[in-house]
């Protein structure tokens, strides 16, 4: 498994203000899968994607990611694992706003160090022709593609998604959705956390989460959809 | 309202070390500003208290060298005047050449110096009275004893204790009972030396009996000092003098007290000096003002989305402002009273200096209420018009244009170059973080820069001053520089038994006899006091380094090159030369000769005019002599030159032809003081800049770092970059500053300081010493401020930070 999370439970605070993010948490990913995480404002589903990014560390339990134990980590070995092993996709794209689109991706290349060649990664999310135009040049749709293709570009094996869609028209976010289907293959697991229900029918399997607590783990209710069919 | 407060009070809380450091860059420009400008003022007030507390004179006869009259017989001229009921006081005072050897402990001070007898008796002297620092003045009791009173910037120069003993020519020992000041001494700038001269003058007062006992001169007087009213006509009175004196057959000298280098250095230079301190100060001011704009500005500019969120639940604009406006309330507060403390901290300082270069008997140094008001006004406005634009500029777009995360991107502009791929990303976002926000690029730049201009021309007039002082150094020392300079205390034919006492000593190797008198030269405009020195330049112990034309045995004189340019002529030409020629035994005259320049040399110093001693008969003083050059025997020191020749009654001075130069280094010195008090603040104002500057940033970037360490990028690696941008804008910030202060220099010394130091030829020179400095301080410190935020950037909660733009 690349993903493997057994009895995580993530608190904030402490004595009567403490919160409780994640509570008994068991969660196993395969490589290649397409995983959706749903739930509402406040179910914890943030906080799971942190953790197997190793932005944030569990309170207890185990978290391991592509063979890595993120419990316990030093911090510089944290660093490295994010380096090495997930890459992230932002709602809000998070692009660098001085650099170009290529070079943004670049910048995935760089943090990685991975082989990938920058063109290529940004024709295969169909941005070869914008190439040098800086982000506030491009489209949200193009914007976030331009996050995608940075992601890919580190080679990593899970790419990790706030709300990939959160801030694109239907129509864009149905054609990112399809773009990261098509990254769930081989040894890469893509995790996407919304709270929109209509996104997790393309899903390979969808994680419920409730208060901090998976309450539904298993394919789409309806059985699994094409892109196409999604309406929102 | 009370909501607004509490808010604003958490955004002081939350931005507190940034509040205080704007509010410190305030307070230093405002601060300097005020420090620098006040001290026009300080000294003209104090100068005006102390030569009316201590009664400087206004008129002052001096009988020719070497003569005397009689007790009374200069004050019975005063009854022969017109206008002798406009004399308020008069003291006849009997003053001479002689060497001093202050020595105490294990340091030999030997210099030269004066001693001036006075008059005691009722309270007196009523002109050029004095005031004691230490001990005491003396009274009538001390008529005939031998004590005297030392001056007391010659006395804080060595560190003299308050009282003691000391000696002078014929090995007459004294007591001395307090050290003093009196006006002509305020600062001690002595006929044939250099203003402030008191590593090399010693300056003695004693009672007239006393003078007279020790000079050997019972009842004889030389000098008489006068006051008048402040109604009359001083020059009417000069001239009716210079009449009377002519009538009693007494040979003199009438001069004003504007004729008093002491005096009118002090007095008159007061204005240009400011006008140098007024430039550096605007340069300070500005470079914090536009500093603190830039800064309060983009702290402003950061509320931007929450004036949008404000505006889209239907608050009014007016009331969105206030948020804002209220820090800058805090700022410019905080502003204001580190304004005042740094205004009287740089203020005292400087005072410190100043008192310790001049010390008055009454030094005011009152905060400058006034001066400091005015720029208060503008470290007020400041934050308010710097807050104020964001704001605007936030209430006129749609709420939702304001609320948008991108209100922070500045748009780069298409720049072909800045598009071509780069291939290591961590290389490129420093220079395309400075390029995509040109606006706050170029105004982070000016602020570092001004500041760096100031340093570089407080650095730089220092080194141009020290390299004029070198280059005087290196002439005077010539291939001898073991030469010393010896003054007789008056005329003696070559081979007298007084050259021939010195000759002799065991110390002196050689002599050679030379001629040192004070004149003047003009060309049809204003004339240029110089001494003139006549000795044997053509194979003789030491000549002048030429720089144009020859030397030669024929009449001529060998100008400096400052005073040639000053004249407006060049070798060949043809100039008056105002000059003594001997009438009688001990009287002298003031004739004018046309003379030829023969040659030029490169002193800096303007007023030294070489002669062939074979030119001595124009003065009237062939085959005689007034001063010697020495060279030591193998093995003695000038200490023990000096030494020896303390026994000897004619030498009235022997110094190394450096002690001059070591004067003037001296009194450059002191003027680091001042130097030193506005590094140590520039230096803070450049750093507080630039650690504002990265404090900004970092708040401003804080997603693109989140994003960074999201992707595993560690924070030394976000510091590096964080680094290079900062390294990049000191790089050109000091570049600029380097530029700036060069101009200033420039300005300074061939603009300013010919005016306010026309004896003193500079040169624009900027040591690799201080460049050092200057890129050091400038680069370094600026590349380094990031550092500061290194425990921020690592304590940053990276998905909070994420999450919070969305």
């Amino acid at each position: 498994m690349i993903i493997e999370l057994k009895d995580v439970v993530k608190r904030y605070g402490e004595g009567p203000l403490a919160v409780t993010a994640l509570d008994d948490v068991q969660l196993l990913v395969a490589a290649g899968e397409f995983v959706v995480v749903l739930g509402p404002s406040g179910s914890g589903k943030t906080t799971l994607l942190n953790l197997i990014g190793a932005l944030d560390t569990a309170t207890s339990g185990t978290v391991r990611v592509n063979g890595v134990d993120l419990v316990g980590a030093s911090r510089a070995a944290l660093f490295d694992f994010r380096g090495a092993s997930v890459s992230f996709i932002f709602q809000s794209f998070n692009l660098f706003p001085g650099l170009t689109a290529q070079e943004n991706v670049q910048f995935g290349v760089d943090a990685a160090g991975s082989a990938a060649d920058s063109t290529d990664v940004l024709e295969r999310v169909g941005l070869g022709d914008k190439l040098d135009r800086f982000p506030h040049e491009l489209s949200g749709g193009e914007q976030q593609r331009v996050a995608i293709a940075r992601a890919l570009a580190t080679d990593n094996p899970v790419l990790l998604c706030d709300e990939p869609t959160g801030e694109l028209d239907f129509g864009t976010g149905v054609t990112i959705l399809e773009l990261l289907q098509g990254q769930a293959t081989g040894s890469r697991a893509v995790l996407v956390v919304t709270h929109n229900r209509e996104i997790s029918r393309m899903a390979d399997r969808v994680v419920e989460l409730s208060s901090g607590r998976i309450v539904a783990d298993g394919p789409p209710s309806g059985g699994k959809v094409p892109v196409t069919e999604l309406h929102w | 309202m009370m909501l607004l407060l509490r808010w604003s009070w958490r955004d002081l809380r939350a931005h507190w070390a940034k509040v205080l450091a704007i509010a410190v860059v305030i307070g230093i420009g405002t601060g300097g500003y005020a420090g620098l400008t006040s001290t026009a003022e300080w000294r003209r007030v104090s100068y005006d208290v102390s030569y009316r507390q201590l009664a400087m004179y206004d008129l002052r006869v001096d009988l020719a060298t070497g003569s005397t009259a009689p007790e009374s017989a200069l004050a019975a001229v005063l009854a022969d005047i017109a206008s002798q009921e406009d004399v308020v006081a008069a003291e006849e005072r009997l003053i001479f050449p002689t060497q001093v050897d202050a020595s105490f402990g294990d340091e030999t001070i030997l210099v030269r110096g004066q001693v001036t007898g006075a008059d005691f008796r009722e309270g007196g002297p009523q002109v050029n009275a004095f005031h004691a620092f230490t001990g005491r003045a003396l009274t009538a009791a001390d008529a005939g004893e031998p004590v005297v009173m030392v001056e007391r910037s010659f006395a804080l120069f060595y560190g003299l204790p308050g009282t003691g003993e000391l000696a002078i020519s014929g090995d007459r020992e004294l007591a001395y009972v307090g050290q003093v000041t009196t006006p002509e001494y305020f600062a001690v700038a002595p006929e044939g030396e250099m203003f402030m001269s008191e590593a090399t003058y010693a300056a003695i007062f004693t009672t007239l009996e006393t003078a007279q006992e020790v000079a050997g001169l019972p009842s004889r007087v030389n000098n008489l000092v006068l006051t008048i009213t402040d109604t009359a006509d001083r020059d009417a009175i000069q001239q009716e003098l210079e009449a009377a004196l002519a009538r009693a057959g007494l040979g003199a000298t009438v001069a004003t007290r504007d004729d008093n280098l002491s005096y009118s250095a002090l007095t008159t230079d007061v204005d240009q000096d400011q006008a140098m301190f007024n430039v550096l100060a605007f340069l300070l001011f500005a470079g914090a003002v536009g500093a603190a704009f830039n800064l309060i500005h983009r702290l402003a500019e950061q509320q931007r989305r929450e004036i949008g969120i404000g505006m889209a639940i239907g608050v009014r604009p007016r009331v969105l402002a206030i948020r804002p406006l209220l820090v800058s309330v805090q700022i410019a507060v905080l502003g204001v009273i580190f304004g005042v403390v740094i205004g009287t901290l740089i203020g005292n300082a400087m005072a410190a200096v100043f008192q310790s270069i001049v010390p008055l008997p009454v030094w005011e140094t009152p905060f400058q209420t006034g001066v400091f008001a005015g720029v208060a006004v503008v470290g007020l406005l400041v934050p308010f018009g710097a807050s104020a634009i964001p704001v605007w500029r936030a209430v006129r777009v749609a709420p939702i244009a304001a609320i948008k995360p991108t209100h922070l991107v500045a748009k780069e502009a298409a720049s072909p170059k800045a598009r071509h791929a780069t291939t290591n990303t961590f290389r490129a976002m420093p220079l395309r973080n400075l390029r995509r926000a040109p606006r706050r690029t170029v105004l982070t730049i000016l602020g570092i820069a001004a500041a760096m201009t100031v340093l570089v021309g407080f650095l730089g007039i220092m080194d141009s001053v020290f390299d004029a002082v070198d280059v005087a150094e290196v002439e005077a020392n010539g291939t001898r520089p073991d030469r010393i300079a010896v003054t007789l205390d008056g005329f003696y034919p070559i081979g007298s038994p007084a050259v021939q006492a010195i000759e002799d000593a065991a110390s002196v190797a050689e002599v050679e006899p030379v001629l040192r008198v004070v004149a003047s030269v003009d060309r049809g405009g204003d004339d240029i006091d110089v001494i003139v020195e006549l000795a044997d330049l053509d194979g003789g112990m030491w000549a002048p380094s030429v720089s144009a034309g020859a030397l030669t045995d024929e009449l001529g004189v060998l100008l400096s090159e400052k005073a040639a340019a000053d004249l407006g002529v060049t070798v060949g030409d043809t100039v008056t030369f105002h000059h003594p020629r001997r009438t009688g035994l001990t009287s002298y005259a003031f004739v004018d000769s046309e003379i030829v320049v023969v040659a030029l040399h490169p002193n800096p110093v303007r007023g030294f005019l070489y002669m062939d001693i074979g030119s001595s008969g124009l003065f009237g003083l062939e085959g005689l002599a007034n001063g010697l050059n020495v060279l030591p025997t193998p093995g003695a020191t000038t200490e023990a030159v000096q030494q020896e020749l303390f026994d000897v009654d004619s030498a009235a001075s022997v110094q190394s032809v450096t002690a001059v130069m070591e004067a003037v280094r001296n009194a450059f010195d002191q003027m680091l003081g001042i130097i030193q008090v506005m590094v140590v603040a520039i230096l803070l104002l450049a750093l507080l800049i630039a650690f504002n500057t990265a404090a900004i940033n970092l708040d401003a970037r804080a997603r693109d770092h989140a994003t960074m360490f999201a992707f595993g990028v560690k924070v030394r690696t976000a510091l590096r970059i964080a680094m290079t941008e900062s390294f990049a804008v000191g790089v050109i910030a000091t570049a600029m500053g380097a530029a700036g202060g060069a101009a200033l220099v420039w300005w300074m010394t061939q603009v300013l300081l010919p005016e306010t130091l026309p004896d003193f030829q500079l040169h624009v020179v900027l040591k690799p010493s201080t460049a050092a400095a200057v890129l050091v301080m400038g680069i370094v410190a600026t590349a380094a401020a990031p550092l500061f935020t290194y425990r921020r950037m690592r304590r940053m909660d990276v998905p909070g930070t994420l999450r919070l733009m969305e």
